[in-house]
């Protein structure tokens, strides 16, 4: 059936249908709302994707997205780095800065090592990582990959490779997520959360 | 079309769906090798938690769909922990369960496939020897009617001491004298190892550390299931490089 939208609306919709988790009838309705709003908050919107697109990079360093060489984190003179925390993807970053816990430095991977999909280490940022240790004076990495088997495989071979350089490698602990029930908890985790208790004071 | 069943399975792989669910591809005991979509299981607080991850022992309640069936409860049968401890578990388990996922069939019942993928990760679980994963490779030859021939020359039938047997040829099936030759090569000890393999000295096998000859064996494992199953295993190829 040949589209009864004019070529500039089908356009619209069909780009907008390619997002994840938007499909024909969403993109429908946000095309139309986009046509609807006036010109210069459409406008906006393009803009801030082209700007986006055009600016965003790598950090040079970490892997963070960035829109100069380093990345705010690691031109910032203020935070420690002697400390290093290994993360997936840049995403987990916001995350974990969220806690307001850490003040070190980060380190992206740019994904996981995934045995089954044949993604090894050569295709993660793992020897860049390696690279950085020596000339930042870095102590302690702390591997922050997801507490999931591919996270772990990572984890695993990231402290195989790090252990011999004579630093502190440590894993973030698993265990109960606050406001639970540990009737709902799988028995990994419970598990891991008995195994990471500590004393009360 | 709406129909609950319960069975048991071990995870094999997980493909991320939508925001925050997955497929999960189990190998059931009665249904085969089912997909099927686990909702919400990527948020923290999600009721399946560490249950749905690959190699997972897991007994589920299961809502029967008609592409993908859902996920409805899932209960470990056996922890993961240990499969997770180390390096070696987990990649020698990541190369079991990748050889059962190439080799069941979707709603295609196989019990005896479930039962060998629960007992080589239980073996892998318990200690994690040189040559788990190329035996249990053999094994699902064998069980798949690949069993090689290791005892005469393929070809002229003549046994030991009168020839030696020196090669191995996945074509045709087993070993060949020196007249016959064909395929690679294979060592006397390489070849005593298969025999203990497969003639019901598992153990003697799983015993020996890490060799020449330990190396050689899986090299042929991996070669011997490719060649069967007509495609390359990513696991297996990514841990022997490092």
């Amino acid at each position: 059936m040949a589209s009864v939208y004019t070529p500039p609306v089908q356009t619209l919709i069909d780009e907008l249908g390619r997002l994840p988790g938007i499909g024909p009838k969403s993109a429908q309705r946000i095309a139309f709302h986009l046509l609807k709003v006036p010109a210069d908050d459409a406008n906006r919107l393009a803009l801030a994707i082209s700007e986006a697109k055009d600016k965003v990079r790598f950090c040079e360093r970490c892997f963070n997205v960035s829109d100069a060489e380093l990345c705010g984190f690691c031109s910032d003179d203020r935070r420690d780095s002697s400390v290093i925390c290994v993360v997936e993807e840049a995403r987990d970053i916001v995350s974990i800065e969220r806690t307001g816990e850490f003040r070190g430095r980060y380190h992206v991977l740019l994904g996981s090592m995934s045995p089954l999909e044949g993604i090894g280490p050569e295709q993660l940022k793992i020897r860049e990582l390696l690279s950085r240790l020596g000339p930042e004076g870095v102590e302690e990495v702390i591997v922050c990959t997801n507490p999931n088997t591919e996270g772990e495989v990572t984890a695993m071979y990231l402290a195989r490779a790090l252990k011999p350089l004579g630093l502190t490698v440590t894993r973030i602990a698993s265990g109960l997520p606050v406001g639970g029930d540990l009737e709902y908890a799988d028995e990994l985790t419970l598990g891991r959360a008995l195994e990471g208790r500590r004393p009360i004071d | 079309m709406s129909e609950l069943y319960r069975d048991v399975g071990v995870v094999l792989r997980t493909y991320k769906l939508r925001e925050s669910d997955r497929i999960v591809v189990i190998m059931t005991e009665q249904n085969g090798k089912v997909r099927a979509v686990a909702k919400g299981v990527r948020k923290t607080r999600s009721k399946f938690g560490a249950r749905l991850e690959p190699m997972s022992h897991v007994r589920l309640l299961l809502h029967r769909g008609r592409e993908l069936d859902i996920v409805n409860q899932a209960e470990s049968v056996e922890t993961l922990a240990p499969l997770l401890s180390s390096l070696d578990r987990a990649s020698q388990g990541m190369a079991a369960i990748e050889a059962v996922d190439q080799l069941g069939l979707e709603r295609e019942p196989n019990p005896r496939l479930y039962r060998m993928a629960v007992g080589v990760l239980r073996t892998i679980a318990a200690r994690p020897a040189a040559l788990n994963v190329p035996a249990f490779y053999w094994k699902l030859l064998s069980a798949e009617g690949l069993e090689p021939q290791l005892d005469a020359c393929v070809r002229c039938g003549e046994t030991e001491p009168d020839v030696q047997l020196v090669s191995i040829d996945l074509n045709e099936g087993g070993v060949m004298c020196r007249a016959c030759r064909s395929g690679g090569p294979i060592s006397a000890a390489a070849l005593a190892i298969m025999r203990d393999i497969f003639d019901g000295r598992l153990n003697q096998a799983l015993a020996l550390e890490e060799s020449p000859a330990t190396h050689e064996v899986g090299a042929l494992a991996t070669r011997a299931l490719e060649h069967h199953i007509e495609r390359r295993l990513k696991a297996v190829a990514m841990f022997e490089r490092h």
